[in-house]
């Protein structure tokens, strides 16, 4: 089947009155989470997955892509009306955006920052539909050795691209996978760690742990820094044009900004923000006149917002075609899709090809879509930034709670989601990052498997993983990543690009 | 060696990895190893157990040499009041039925915040209960109990 044929294919699919419908939601809800601080698209998507139990997957997986790319549209918005990133990849363009809202061009700056977006996704959706194939061609020699090696090299590319410690990540990536074997072993039929709980022995649901981390965690947090539920200075929004000045300056930022993202973005690790910081500093290192950056240059919204939205379609890159996930969002995503009961990997686009391109339809759809909610629509988004956190966040509080207790019905995964609330607490007041236990959560029981798998077929001999091409390369590649960690100075280059983010 | 002056985080940090992996790792006792050809169910557990407690080592003999800060202290006040409603839901929602229990858990949770204030919050209560029992109850046909039992 020729791209064009499976391109339209997958419109026929995401065209259908129920892909639209949560297609719109997803989106919907992605800008809604990204206008307003203090709740992202990790515990949203955290959130939700109750939802998803029951819808069909393929509306499931596009409601929850909506959120994650509808999140990067949104947090824009309240970067540069209120100078307060709606999320972590919005930093950035707090930087230009609000100066330029300070000018009265709020208008043009959103206008650009949804062009930029929205170009960088239609590029990162083709990159998808071209890449994906190939790729899932090439993960059908995989074995099991293959898939160890591959889940090892992406864990740690998660590990080497986080910002935190990196000894760390490793650490809670390590605690993620122990927390995943809990339960029934499936090989041997031995419940292991259940202390005769029966819940327990079905395993610790990591939606409970995702939402009781991420989403628990994000609402205490903020809390704790609470700012006064005072009123936000709101930038006016003018006229939404932008200049014909603007939209030259802007064309290269923007398309340079996709290609950094999406590059960046095919990397497991926080992509999307370490896309956006990287195209700021790649904009002001091209720029003829650096000055102007910090003082409202376009440039400085355009690159970096054309860069979080390629990074955040090309994340789905490895999670469709070779089931690895990139980062949390994508971690929750296989998890999604493995709870509707389909296992993620090269198989999905032969097994379920209305899944596969069906998604990628519905993203530039859902592009498109966003340029509509964002920019006509804006005036609602601003409205909405007036209400005072300390109302909302009872409800998040609540809704988490009654999607943990709908995941089975059971009291249990309320209190397992409030234990992870609090572990969750202390593990980031003690430096240590979620995203990298939900990965390990997510993986674990089938890093066990391959691992096992691959022993079991070389008769216990474990230089299999290296006598493989494939294995060893990717091996190799994760070697890599970790010397890079380790040598001294890639550390102080990290630790710079880290304290200009800070 | 400053014990006084260690780090705090990456302290507390590598007890939490050490206490973690040894749990795991003793807990592996209980089942069989195998061997590297047939895994056993500790196999993969004690392993990692193992290198979890070895990290959390380096990690805490790490803090001792870092000059740390204090650490801000624990606000816990929205903690416990927002984790606490959390188990107030999961303890009354069976006996209260979902739209009590709601209000409930909203108003406690709200205690964790700033600049409370009752009406305001009990309106908010409702209304954001509403909306998730309409989105829930209503809107996907979870089976709740709306109401307590013997109403």
């Amino acid at each position: 089947m020729s791209l064009f044929h499976n391109l339209v294919y997958g419109f026929t699919v995401a065209l259908s009155l129920q892909n639209l419908w949560y297609c719109f939601v997803g989106c919907f809800i992605g800008t809604l989470i990204g206008v307003l601080p203090g709740i992202g698209p990790v515990a949203t998507i955290a959130m939700l997955l109750p939802l998803t139990f029951n819808l069909p997957p393929t509306p499931s997986l596009i409601m929850l892509a909506g959120i994650f790319y509808g999140a990067m549209y949104g947090g824009s918005t309240t970067s540069i009306l209120v100078n307060l990133p709606g999320e972590a990849a919005s930093v950035v363009t707090c930087l230009d955006g609000y100066q330029m809202g300070k000018q009265g061009r709020a208008g043009p700056a959103l206008a650009i920052a949804a062009i930029g977006s929205f170009f960088a996704g239609s590029v990162g959706t083709l990159l998808i539909a071209l890449f994906g194939p190939p790729l899932a061609e090439l993960a059908f020699q995989f074995g099991a050795a293959e898939y160890f090696s591959m889940m090892v090299l992406g864990l740690m590319s998660a590990v080497v691209l986080a910002s935190g410690s990196v000894i760390k990540a490793i650490a809670m990536i390590i605690v993620g996978l122990l927390g995943g074997l809990v339960g029934t072993d499936v090989n041997s039929g031995v419940a292991r760690y259940s202390f005769n709980i029966a819940e327990l022995s079905d395993g610790i649901g990591f939606v409970g742990v995702a939402m009781g981390m991420f989403g628990f965690g994000e609402i205490v947090s903020s809390l704790e820094r609470a700012h006064a539920a005072g009123k936000v200075e709101v930038s006016e929004v003018k006229s939404l044009m932008p200049s014909m000045d603007d939209l030259k300056r802007s064309f290269w930022p923007i398309v340079r900004g996709t290609a950094l993202g999406a590059g960046i973005g095919i990397l497991p690790g926080a992509a999307a923000v370490i896309a956006s910081f990287a195209s700021y500093t790649l904009e002001k290192k091209l720029s003829k006149t650096p000055e102007r950056f910090g003082k409202g240059a376009i440039e400085g919204v355009a690159g970096p917002e054309s860069a979080n939205n390629a990074a955040a379609q090309c994340s789905f890159i490895p999670m469709l075609t070779l089931g690895i996930p990139t980062g949390a969002v994508m971690a929750l995503m296989v998890g999604a899709m493995t709870i509707q009961g389909i296992a993620p990997g090269p198989q999905v686009m032969t097994q379920k090809p209305d899944l596969f391109w069906g998604m990628i339809a519905s993203m530039w759809i859902g592009n498109a879509m966003l340029v509509v909610l964002n920019l006509p629509l804006v005036g609602m988004w601003v409205q909405l930034l007036k209400i005072p956190y300390r109302l909302l966040y009872p409800g998040i509080t609540l809704f988490i709670c009654v999607g943990a207790y709908s995941l089975s019905n059971s009291r249990f995964d309320v209190f397992v989601t409030a234990f992870f609330g609090l572990f969750g607490y202390f593990a980031q007041r003690w430096g240590c990052e979620g995203a990298p236990l939900i990965l390990g959560f997510v993986l674990g029981p089938l890093m066990e498997e391959n691992l096992r798998r691959a022993l079991l077929i070389s008769r216990g001999d474990p230089s299999v993983f290296i006598m493989r091409p494939i294995s060893a390369s990717m091996l190799a590649v994760a070697a890599f990543l970790l010397v890079l960690i380790v040598v001294p100075q890639i550390r102080r280059k990290r630790a710079e690009v880290i304290v200009d983010e800070g | 060696m400053a014990f006084r002056n260690r780090d705090r985080r990456e302290f507390s940090a590598g007890l939490m990895f050490i206490g973690i992996g040894a749990f795991f790792a003793i807990g592996a006792e209980n089942y069989a190893m195998g061997s590297a050809m047939r895994m056993g169910p500790a196999y993969f557990p004690k392993v990692l157990g193992v290198i979890l407690i070895g990290l959390g080592l380096i990690i805490l003999v790490r803090s001792f040499f870092i000059r740390g800060e204090r650490l801000p202290p624990i606000n816990w006040r929205p903690l416990l009041l927002v984790l606490g409603s959390v188990l107030i839901f999961g303890l009354l929602l069976e006996v209260a039925g979902l739209a009590v229990t709601s209000v409930v858990v909203m108003l406690v949770s709200a205690l964790g915040g700033w600049d409370f204030r009752w009406r305001e919050q009990l309106v908010n209560g409702i209304l954001l209960a509403a909306l998730n029992i309409g989105v829930f109850y209503y809107g996907l046909g979870l089976p709740f109990k709306l109401w307590p039992p013997w109403s």
